[in-house]
């Protein structure tokens, strides 16, 4: 089935208990959408509402121009009847089939005979390299092999819709890997829509193409990849990305920020409310009060210093309750006498202020 | 192999508790000692082929698995809406359907012979319209036993659907399959044994019923007289048969008590 | 030793006071008595036993009601019975056998069987013989004395019902509440039974030709711990007054 004219439109609005959710979203063909959040915020409410399997009340779900709901039209296809496959959390491979069973499971809903359907299934295995698994009851597979007949499971029947709900959380670190290596491939060829719901930032940056962010039910941003994490603005995506963000209104050359902790310096700032984004590499650190070109200094304590590849990152415990991350390299740590609870100074060229509007 | 030093064995109950324990113990012992001692034990196959007892216990088997195969057809569907549906009353419907678990069974012939006798709330349909008469009659005693076997069917099917994780069912959902599909290939099986150990113990409540059976169905040699009936009538006349009969029905307490050893009384 | 003595005394008087010997008032004793009786007597001993506290105040009768043969095999067994009164002399006959009967026992009452059917007969059973035709009937266990009396009364009329058709009670009571209130056509209790069920179900007479009377002995036991009071019951149940009550509930004179 050809991959051209595949779409997704979505707006669902629904409330469950006293969480609301209110979503609007457009998934192109060929895009892999990640939709990421804190927890609470209704990533795996959407995905369910996607998949049919809870009502939204009020919107319009549409893919590939069928309407799948439309509540006050009175539309509601159940899941059964959607083109979709999901990938859970938890795999939930059926406990008392085996793989290769499992992943026939959807076929022989379809209409396939048991025979077909098991061919194929095995097949499908095969081909993942799961082929001497087939015949495994999911008790006996590890985590990632789970996950990886989930897939399969999944994917057989040929959805035009691909779902899968924080797929690697469960796994353990290695297994995460080696899962999202062949989640990568399977999407790469996967022709339909896929969407995926996660929390952690690498599975966003290595299987999608655009990030959609999710707080307290509403869409906060949507956007590439790398527009988003360049320019964020949540506090989440910002400690996703592990950067510096702050709020405030914007006064020409300065701006006055939101938490009452004063101002930052940042050149042709403009006006109005903006997020003030600031590089942890872009922090310099001294034992004492630094003088020369005008920057933002502030004064405080460092805390939480953390190995992160070639450098290391140190929390910078400020007044006014703020922290502000800054990232040096192992030498200056040593220079600097760094360690926990030594008093520091924070510095940022106006230059290196990145202010940009709310 | 290495002792784990912060391991502490549990204490012994002291001796009073022990000695009160071992009187309880008698008061289950006891009355099985008296049953096995009074056995006809080298009389007992001419006992049990005896035309009587034969026909007690073909009656006895017939019905009862009669009675579990109704609580089963008619509790799994019962167990699924009262699990998963939502309705004004279920609180009320669940406890109605617990209700022949405390009740008498004595009061419960009375109450199915309000509703089943020939002029019965239901029964007088059946016997004017249908010219089906229950009392007195196989299909009567069958009644009865579903009547108060069903409960543990569907109290325990009921449970387990209760607990077992939906998940899998929307999983089954977004597979393709539809409700019934889910139910027979996903929700069954992972409530089998619940509904196994569901359908022993309803089988063996239907198998020791009495006194709904006599009041319903009443005492008639071969097509009421089910095995616990036949003890009673063979009190006087035949004892050493009513005793060979209590035997039967002791060994199949036994069994299905070993069966399900797992689930009540926990890994032992 | 003068208080010694004045303590026995007082315990020999509490004691004596205690046992059955005591008196109080001309005539009457005191003490508490189980009645044995068929459950055919259900009401005729409800009723005698009433009237016999009335003349014995300090005295407390408890009635065991069950099948005459039941009865007897529990007596036999050690079940405490201080009076038993029988429907059939049968049962009576095994406990003078084992020397369980003080004194001769005596026939207080007989009872004549009676065919019990739905209130306003709908089955219109008019004769023993159509007992064959109707769907269910009720009749006590062979071994019980109606079961025996009913049997040897349908032997005599030429009557087989089918066993398929015929559902066993432990007693008389028993087999009255399979027809009424329960669902079987008809069944063969006594006549004493159908009286008092008169209300609920009906009656069909069974002429004295075809019919089989029960024959009611009574006898106080050995076993009994108020010998003096047993044997006032077992005598008072012959006296007139308690002929009456009997006679009135349909017995027939012994």
């Amino acid at each position: 089935m050809a991959g051209v004219g595949v779409s997704l439109e979505a707006s669902i609005r629904l409330q469950l208990g006293t969480f609301a959710l209110d979503v609007q979203l457009a998934v192109a063909a060929g895009e892999v959408v990640a939709v990421v959040g804190p927890n609470g915020a209704g990533k795996t409410t959407l995905l369910r509402a996607l998949a049919g399997l809870v009502a939204p009340a009020a919107g319009r779900v549409v893919l590939d121009g069928s309407v799948l709901d439309d509540p006050d039209a009175g539309v509601r296809v159940p899941p059964e009847q959607r083109p979709i496959g999901v990938v859970f959390q938890d795999s939930l491979l059926f406990p008392h089939l085996s793989a290769a069973d499992n992943v026939a499971f959807g076929l022989r809903c379809h209409g396939l005979s048991r025979s077909e359907a098991r061919r194929r299934a095995r097949d499908r295995l095969h081909r993942a390299g799961l082929g001497d698994l087939a015949t495994a009851r999911p008790g006996a597979l590890s985590g990632g092999q789970g996950q990886r007949v989930a897939l399969a499971r999944a994917l057989v029947t040929g959805p035009r819709l691909l779902l899968l709900d924080e797929p690697l959380s469960a796994l353990d670190a290695g297994a995460r890997v080696e899962v999202r290596r062949e989640l990568r491939r399977e999407l790469a060829s996967f022709e339909g829509i896929r969407l995926l719901v996660t929390h952690d930032p690498l599975d966003a940056v290595a299987l999608a193409d655009r990030i959609v962010v999710l707080e307290h039910g509403r869409v906060v941003q949507s956007g590439p990849i790398g527009e988003v994490t360049a320019r964020p603005r949540s506090r989440y995506v910002a400690d996703l990305v592990g950067t510096n963000l702050m709020r405030g209104i914007a006064r020409g050359d300065h701006v006055e920020l939101a938490d009452g902790t004063g101002e930052i310096t940042a050149p042709g700032a403009g006006a109005g409310e903006v997020f003030v984004l600031v590089h942890p590499r872009a922090v310099a650190l001294h034992r004492d009060r630094p003088e020369g070109t005008p920057r933002n200094v502030w004064r405080g304590r460092a805390e939480a210093l953390e190995p992160l590849g070639d450098r290391v990152r140190v929390q910078v415990q400020t007044a006014g309750a703020r922290v502000v991350v800054a990232e040096v390299t192992p030498a200056a740590v040593i220079d600097l006498g760094l360690a926990d609870g030594v008093e520091v100074w924070a510095s940022v060229k106006a230059t290196e202020v990145q202010v940009y509007p709310a | 192999m290495r002792v784990d030093a912060t391991r502490t064995e549990p204490r012994s109950p002291p001796a009073a508790v022990v000695v009160v324990a071992a009187v309880a113990m008698l008061i289950f012992t006891v009355p099985l000692v008296g049953l096995l001692e009074r056995a006809p034990w080298s009389d007992l196959w001419r006992e049990l082929t005896a035309h009587e007892t034969r026909a007690a216990l073909r009656l006895s088997i017939v019905c009862s698995l009669w009675s579990t195969a109704l609580a089963v057809l008619l509790g799994v569907p019962l167990a699924w809406v009262l699990a998963r549906a939502r309705f004004p009353g279920r609180a009320l419907a669940r406890a109605l359907t617990t209700l022949p678990m405390v009740l008498p069974p004595v009061v419960g012939g009375l109450a199915l012979l309000l509703a089943f006798a020939r002029d019965g709330l239901v029964g007088r349909w059946l016997h004017d319209g249908l010219g089906i008469q229950l009392t007195y009659s196989t299909a009567g005693a069958v009644l009865a036993e579903t009547f108060v076997a069903m409960p543990f069917l569907v109290v325990t099917v009921e449970a387990a659907l209760r607990s077992m994780d939906t998940r899998y069912e929307d999983a089954a959902a977004t597979l393709g399959a539809r409700r019934w599909t889910v139910f027979r290939r996903v929700t069954l099986p992972m409530i089998a044994p619940s509904l196994a150990a569901g359908a022993a113990l309803s089988w063996a409540r239907a198998l020791g019923e009495f006194g709904a059976t006599i009041m319903f169905a009443g005492n008639i040699s071969g097509r009421t007289r089910t095995m616990p009936l036949a003890v009673f009538t063979a009190l006087e006349t035949r004892p050493q048969g009513a005793i060979a009969l209590s035997l039967v029905l002791l060994a199949v307490s036994l069994v299905v008590l070993v069966l399900l050893r797992h689930r009540w009384l926990g890994s032992a | 030793m003068r208080r010694v003595g004045g303590v026995a005394a007082v315990v020999g008087l509490l004691v004596a006071g205690c046992g059955n010997a005591g008196h109080s008032g001309p005539g009457s004793l005191r003490g508490s008595i189980t009645v044995a009786a068929a459950s055919s007597l259900t009401d005729a001993f409800t009723k005698i036993a009433a009237g016999f506290r009335e003349r014995h105040p300090g005295a407390k009768v408890a009635l065991d009601l069950d099948a005459s043969s039941a009865l007897a095999l529990r007596i036999r067994h050690g079940a405490p019975a201080d009076v038993f009164a029988s429907a059939d002399e049968v049962s009576m006959r095994r406990l003078v056998d084992e020397d369980l009967v003080r004194g001769t026992p005596t026939v207080f009452a007989r009872n004549r069987l009676e065919i019990v059917v739905k209130k306003g007969n709908p089955s219109h059973v008019r004769t023993l013989a159509d007992l064959a035709r109707v769907g269910t009937v009720s009749l006590c266990v062979e071994t019980a004395p109606c079961g025996t009396l009913a049997a040897e009364a349908l032997r005599m009329a030429g009557v087989t019902i089918p066993e398929g058709r015929t559902t066993r009670a432990p007693n008389a009571r028993a087999a009255l509440t399979a027809v009424a209130p329960g669902d079987a056509d008809a069944g063969i209790v006594y006549a004493t039974d159908v009286l008092a069920a008169r209300g609920s179900a009906s009656g069909v007479p069974i002429p004295d030709a075809q019919n089989v009377l029960a024959v009611y002995p009574v006898a106080s036991l050995k076993g009994s711990k108020h010998p003096a009071l047993a044997k006032e019951f077992a005598d008072y149940v012959s006296s007139p007054d308690a002929e009456r009550t009997l006679r009135r509930l349909g017995f027939v004179a012994p």
